[in-house]
């Protein structure tokens, strides 16, 4: 096999003048190739070993101003034309829409000569063996870590080299790559007659500057130990602090309320506030495409628009939503960058973080809960209530006093953003959408 | 248009698979179209055609797994495939496998499906209907979003034990979401229904009706109180609020989480995990249901599943490999995401029989309380058995009577205990809306949920309110 960005840019050129053919008036094609390797341990055992090179091509269509989209993982030339002469005739189908097309033309010329280092040279060097033993090491690490662990859903290792090609009816050729390499641990700890799994992983481009598998293995037992004995905490109003990954699932659902694909269809309690204040001055949330080694840095972004930093939130205040060409169109904007997979998506989004520890935030806290790990999803984007299950530790005079669980969270997210009062300095780029501990100075706690 | 891949090469495939030795292999190749339509704000916006083909190839020995998988379907890259997943199970020597494959077929489990998608005006009509009787129902409704996707599933799977099943399993869905503004206030609204059935489904199971459903819930949740937090009864709403089994206590019940001991159930079938009220099935075998499956992703049977019979634990849904493992049978629920990723034991259609209360006695039993009419959604944690429910449509009880409506409310509390705290069944048993689509691992899969009105004596709800 050779290098898969030359495969990707040739599937993509043949797809465009395929889909020309069927009767498009205009197009782009996505292709992606990624060769993934996946394992994983339990106990002294190898339990899975997964390798592939999967394929995919995305198109968007348009005829006239009527658009119409294809997927597919069967890249045969066959494949691809018979389902393209299968969107042309959708299309018809569709309503006239004048903001649907393609980005205004864009120079590809010189798009991808940054270096953005989204490839760490060592994903591709290391052995899968060395993964392997890595994997299994922190299953030993977490056995040893300490006596209560008994149990394990496993350890894994996996990276990924994804390449992929963006071409369209305007002159776009890009063609850009991305490594990937991840290291999660699920430790089992008793509680009595009880379990508590704890789970977690870590991300990065490359082995060199991701957590090591110790580290990894050793946080995963901490997460496990932490919650050993909790109970449910009373109903009371009281500060609440996010510990880092809980943030980030905060933020996730900030990022889905400011962005233009909700937004313009009134999904969002963010929706008509442009340039109103949303927050108190400590609130500055960042989306990075150009962020170096980032997860989700990309030179352009899934329509071929080159990518940037947005400030959309700054000192509190609305500066802009996140946009694709489509969306921004819609809301009278022009795109940020942020198309992804056909819709809008986060680059690296981030809130700006602050100084200090998470134990500065803890120590400062009269009375009040550290959340640790949220469960639940949002549906509430239009509204912007904020309720979540969440698991984590009763701080009283400023010290942790014991673990609490079954209880939820709640409030908006316009009160959580206005009541903000202390942001840690603890903030790692090991997502796409990440965050410093941060703490809200009222939310409702239900419990007993 | 749909056929599998040659059995002489699927048998030279699993003998290659086999080489390095394993207690068996199998090759998952699927063939998929999923057209789609979209509408917002009265225009359709976009169609959408996907096809996912390729096929996967895996070799079990013991508890472990190799797996690679191809989009390339010709001998070489097959070949490649078996290779890659051959490595798990090194072992040093070479074995030469024979393979012989009868081909079987799957029970006729699903309503008829054409090979090809119907025509795209129809889909367009289901669509515009929706979206006039949305707006119709209420001036405060803004926004309307919907969309309609039908699918055809062509799988073929072949096993070193000597099957070759294939299966060709339709999926159809139609979904509105509403958005409804007063003032300042926003608040959304989700109906969603289809089944393994063909979009005639839908002369039946109008989208007027599904879009008028949508809107009532957005427009109820304009008029809403503040959910009240703390401790108090809870009435789980018949149908969607099956949820609450499929989180608290289904996926408790997964063969991997129990086989690997990491599951709050593992180790105590026979044992008394629910109060005497409570029993749950889970059924792969149910004609036209989101969740069945004929045959499921490894080629074995959707069955009836007897998981808890009033209270008493009776069994796990297992996968092939956990089955084998445990020395019992699969029961039909290795089910996977497509031919990209591993089978997992998975939920099908999961619900609970009909009680002997009346909802009107259930409520009335409540001197203050909540009433949660359905769930957006849900999570369990697995060891512990902790779950959270996003309420989509709830109510306060004040005094045995539904009040006043109330919005952003959850439901959090642990799997087990809840289960104890079942005090009564109603008589309304029976499956919701053919909408819910289950995460594990990465990897979602349809499925059906059910239930009748029942008690839970005691539950937290968290709201903000403090009344």
């Amino acid at each position: 096999m050779g290098d898969p960005r030359d495969e990707a840019f040739a599937l993509a050129e043949v797809a465009i003048a395929l889909i020309a053919e069927a009767g498009a008036s205009d197009a782009d094609a996505t292709v992606t190739i990624a060769d993934r390797f996946a394992c994983e341990a339990r106990d002294d055992e190898v339990t899975k070993l997964e390798r592939s090179r999967g394929r995919g091509l995305h198109v968007r269509a348009f005829v006239g101003n009527r658009r119409s989209t294809l997927s597919t993982s069967d890249l045969s030339r066959e494949g691809i034309a018979e389902l393209a002469k299968r969107v042309v005739a959708a299309a018809a189908f569709v309503g006239e829409d004048s903001h649907a097309g393609l980005p205004d033309a864009v120079d590809s010329d010189g798009v991808c000569d940054h270096d953005l280092f989204t490839v760490s040279p060592d994903v591709a060097e290391r052995a899968d063996e060395d993964k392997i033993d890595e994997a299994l090491a922190m299953e030993r690490a977490i056995r040893e870590a300490d006596v209560r662990i008994a149990n394990s859903d496993g350890s894994r290792v996996r990276d990924a080299l994804v390449s992929w090609a963006l071409v369209n009816t305007r002159g776009f050729r890009g063609v850009t790559q991305g490594s990937q390499v991840s290291r999660a641990a699920a430790p089992v700890a008793l509680d009595g007659e009880s379990k508590r799994i704890g789970h977690y992983g870590t991300a990065a481009r490359g082995w060199e500057n991701a957590e090591s598998a110790e580290a990894v293995a050793l946080h995963a037992v901490h997460r496990a130990l932490a919650l050993v004995g909790a109970r449910k905490p009373a109903t009371m109003r009281v500060p609440v602090i996010f510990e880092r990954d809980a943030a980030a699932a905060v933020l996730d659902d900030l990022f889905a309320a400011l962005s233009a694909a909700n937004v313009a269809i009134g999904n969002s309690w963010l929706a008509d506030r442009a340039g109103e204040r949303v927050g108190n001055e400590r609130v500055t949330i960042v989306d990075d495409g150009r962020l170096r080694g980032g997860l989700g840095t990309s030179p352009f972004d899934g329509e071929g628009v080159p990518t940037r930093e947005t400030v959309a939130i700054r000192n509190g205040m609305l500066e802009t939503y996140l946009s694709d060409t489509y969306w921004g169109r819609r809301l009278g904007m022009a795109s940020t960058g942020n198309a992804s997979g056909g819709g809008v998506g986060a680059n690296n989004l981030y809130l700006v973080p602050g100084t200090g520890t998470l134990d500065d935030l803890v120590s400062t806290t009269e009375r009040g809960v550290l959340v640790l790990d949220t469960i639940g999803f949002a549906t509430e984007y239009a509204s912007g209530v904020y309720s979540r299950g969440a698991r984590g530790i009763y701080i009283e005079d400023g010290a942790p006093r014991y673990a609490v669980d079954e209880f939820t969270i709640a409030s908006t997210f316009e009160e959580m953003l206005r009541n903000v009062d202390g942001i840690a300095g603890d903030l790692r780029f090991d997502g796409t959408i990440v965050s410093p501990s941060f703490r809200v100075a009222e939310m409702t706690v239900s419990g007993t | 248009m749909l056929t599998g891949l040659d059995p002489a090469l699927l048998t030279r495939v699993l003998s290659r698979a086999l080489r390095r030795g394993g207690d068996f292999a199998d090759v998952f190749f699927e063939n998929r179209l999923t057209q789609t339509f979209r509408l917002q704000d009265g225009q359709i916006r976009e169609a959408s055609s996907t096809v996912l083909r390729g096929a996967g190839v895996r070799v079990v020995l013991g508890q472990r797994a190799g797996y690679a998988y191809s989009d390339d379907l010709d001998e070489a890259a097959l070949f490649r495939a078996a290779e890659a997943a051959s490595l798990i199970a090194r072992d040093g020597r070479e074995h030469d496998v024979a393979v012989e494959l009868a081909s079987a077929s799957a029970p006729a489990l699903y309503e008829a499906h054409a090979d090809e998608p119907a025509d795209s005006a129809r889909y367009v009509d289901l669509l515009a209907r929706a979206d006039v009787a949305a707006r119709a129902f209420d001036p405060r409704v803004v926004s309307v979003n919907a969309f309609v996707t039908d699918e055809l599933q062509y799988v073929q799977i072949a096993s070193s034990d000597g099957r070759v099943v294939t299966d060709r399993r339709p999926l159809v869905a139609l979904g509105v979401q509403v958005v409804a503004r007063d003032g300042a206030q926003r608040e959304n609204g989700y109906l969603g229904d289809g089944g393994r059935t063909s979009i005639d489904v839908y002369d039946v199971k109008t989208p007027e009706s599904i879009a008028r459903e949508s809107a009532r819930i957005a427009t109820t949740k304009l008029g809403a109180r503040e959910a009240p937090a703390g401790e108090m009864p809870v009435v789980i709403g018949a149908g969607g609020g099956g949820v609450l089994l499929h989180e608290a206590v289904g996926h408790g019940l997964e063969a991997d989480f129990n086989r690997k001991g990491t599951s709050l159930y593992s180790g105590r079938v026979g044992e008394r995990v629910a109060s005497d009220l409570v029993t749950i099935y889970d059924d792969g075998d149910l004609p036209g249901e989101r969740g069945t499956v004929a045959v499921d992703d490894e080629g074995t049977p959707g069955q009836h599943k007897v998981l808890v019979e009033n209270g008493i634990l009776r069994g796990y849904m297992q996968d092939r490999l956990n089955a084998r493992l445990m020395g019992v049978a699969s029961t039909g629920s290795g089910r996977r995401e497509s031919f990209r990723v591993l089978p997992q034991p998975r939920m099908c259609n999961t619900y609970m029989p009909a009680g002997e209360s009346t909802a009107e006695e259930i409520v009335a039993s409540i001197e203050r309380g909540l009433y949660a009419t359905s769930f957006s959604g849900g999570q369990v944690e697995i060891s512990k058995g902790d779950f959270v429910f996003m309420i989509a449509e709830g109510y306060l009880i004040e005094g045995g009577k539904i009040t006043a409506p109330v919005r952003g409310a959850t439901l959090v509390g642990n799997g087990p205990d809840a289960m104890t705290k079942v005090t009564m069944v109603g008589s309304d048993g029976r499956l919701a809306n053919r909408s819910y689509t289950c995460g594990k691992g990465g990897q979602r899969v349809p499925v059906g949920v059910g239930i009748p009105t029942v008690k839970l004596a005691s539950c937290t709800v968290g709201g903000t309110g403090r009344g």
